[in-house]
């Protein structure tokens, strides 16, 4: 087999193989690449910051099992960073499989904060129409949940009595793995004047581009580089920062084989080509 | 009359719908409250009917002995032990926590993971500079990609200094290239939602009805 046609023909088990231990070693041995923190990250930074302690947040998991590996990272960060400044976090899912991750992650983050359920976080659960559930939150939260995930009364819920529509959420922020934080921003944000940022999956963060510049959108992270960021940004590194190791050699390789791929493409044309001359010369 | 009354209905709430999101009249927001609650109703409902028709076909295929009907077994043993330990143990205790901790987040987890490995092959085969447009996307693609992880800015210091940042191509192509396509998009299809929603409201669109031509 011609050198050009090995390029070009790499067996997949040995790309495979090469994806798998390009993610795992350095998940295993951190390699600790600097991370640069990005504009859209210092802006969601800031909208938290800006809140005082007592402000209230609504963090919504609009994301499943799937994409737990990009966005919770996000997740776990804007609870470390509302609980260290005294922030009130309501939360709720737009997914059902968002329930067991929402109680986690809260949980972990009042056990670990010392925090009290109903006085400072609060979990809504599932409702099972997502977007008329935005749209009935800007009316009232309690006729939209009359009850949290665990079936206990909202009106009885000391947090909750402070918060009837999004007048008294003091931000809203999505963590999502589809286009769910679209949504916040033109039924929460466009209707009902909510302040609006978000944390997705790099796949949809590329869409969050036209609401971010148009300011419907204040700010967000992006991939796991954007939860890696938001993680330097509130000195706690965690998961985000371990995965953009291992996330930064798999995109380097991915584009070395393309690099390959490529070469092979062009040595191939180019033998193809002085092959053609040398037959039409002969 | 079986066509006429939908068509008029879709009028009428059509038009109540349009008219109290520009007037502040409370009578008209607690139509729009009420309508809200049918519509998380209705959506209510569809789980049930999505419910029956897994069972159904699951059961259908058992029955039937189709080809990897044990599997259906599996399918309708996780819909029930799922479904009854949130019902007996709630979902903050019990079964329920650990199958969502210890089946489905590691099967969701690992069918999406699966992306990586087919995209790196799939990029290396596919993505050829055969064209301008096909380089164009394939030069955009890599450096996106290397752009938005860590080793971007490390290698565009090792090999250009600090004169050339992957970082900053990087988010020229999302903010410029990438924000005005997708804004493009955004508003035709936001034109076109409009239209269809009028064509509806105005009963010129009836295809919801079952009409084809």
């Amino acid at each position: 087999m011609a050198f050009h046609d090995r390029l070009m023909s790499i067996d997949r088990r040995i790309i495979f193989l090469a994806v798998g231990l390009a993610v795992a070693l350095p998940l295993i041995w951190p390699l600790g690449f600097p991370v640069e923190v990005s504009k859209e990250t210092r802006d969601f930074y800031r909208e938290i910051e800006a809140l005082k302690p007592g402000d209230v947040i609504l963090l919504s998991f609009d994301y499943e099992g799937d994409v737990m590996a990009e966005v919770d990272p996000m997740a776990v960060a804007v609870m470390n960073h509302a609980f260290t400044k005294g922030l009130k976090v309501v939360s709720l899912t737009t997914y059902a499989g968002g329930t067991g991750i929402a109680e986690r992650i809260l949980g972990q983050a009042g056990r670990i904060y010392g925090k009290t359920y109903g006085e400072d976080y609060v979990f809504l659960g599932y409702n099972p129409d997502w977007s008329g559930t935005i749209l009935r939150l800007g009316e009232s939260f309690k006729a939209t949940y009359p009850t949290d995930q665990q079936g206990r009364s909202t009106s009885g819920l000391p947090l909750m009595q402070r918060v009837e529509t999004y007048r008294d959420i003091g931000l809203i922020v999505s963590i999502s793995g589809s286009a769910l934080p679209e949504y916040w921003a033109i039924w929460a944000g466009g209707r009902y004047g909510a302040k609006v940022i978000s944390g997705s999956t790099a796949i949809q963060a590329v869409l969050i581009y036209p609401y971010y510049q148009a300011r419907q959108i204040l700010g967000f992270l992006g991939g796991l580089k954007g939860a890696a960021e938001y993680e330097t940004l509130i000195a706690k590194p965690g998961m985000g920062a371990r995965g953009m190791d291992a996330q930064s050699i798999a995109h380097g390789l991915i584009v070395l084989f393309i690099i390959v791929g490529n070469l092979g493409y062009f040595l191939a044309r180019r033998a193809l080509r002085h092959g053609g001359t040398k037959a039409a010369g002969a | 009359m079986k066509r006429q009354g939908p068509i008029i209905l879709a009028f009428i709430v059509g038009m109540l719908m349009m008219i109290q999101f520009f007037t502040p009249w409370p009578r008209l927001q607690d139509v729009y409250n009420l309508f809200l609650d049918w519509k998380q109703v209705v959506l209510g409902f569809t789980y049930i009917l999505g419910t029956w028709s897994l069972v159904r076909y699951h059961a259908k295929k058992i029955e039937r002995r189709q080809e990897n009907y044990p599997y259906s077994y599996v399918a309708l043993a996780g819909l029930v032990v799922t479904v009854g330990a949130a019902a007996i143990w709630k979902t903050a205790s019990g079964p329920y926590p650990w199958l969502f901790d210890y089946v489905q987040v590691p099967m969701q987890s690992t069918m999406f993971s699966l992306l990586a490995f087919f995209v790196a092959s799939a990029s290396y085969r596919a993505f050829r500079a055969r064209t301008v447009n096909a380089t164009l996307l394939l030069v955009a693609g890599c450096l996106v990609m290397l752009g938005r992880v860590s080793i971007g800015p490390y290698i565009s210091g090792t090999l250009f200094g600090h004169e050339i940042s992957l970082v900053q191509i990087s988010d020229w192509v999302l903010n410029v290239p990438n924000l005005a396509a997708k804004r493009g998009i955004m508003i035709g299809v936001g034109l076109g939602m409009t239209a269809t929603a009028i064509k509806i409201v105005l009963g010129i669109e009836q295809t919801y009805l079952g009409k084809t031509d």
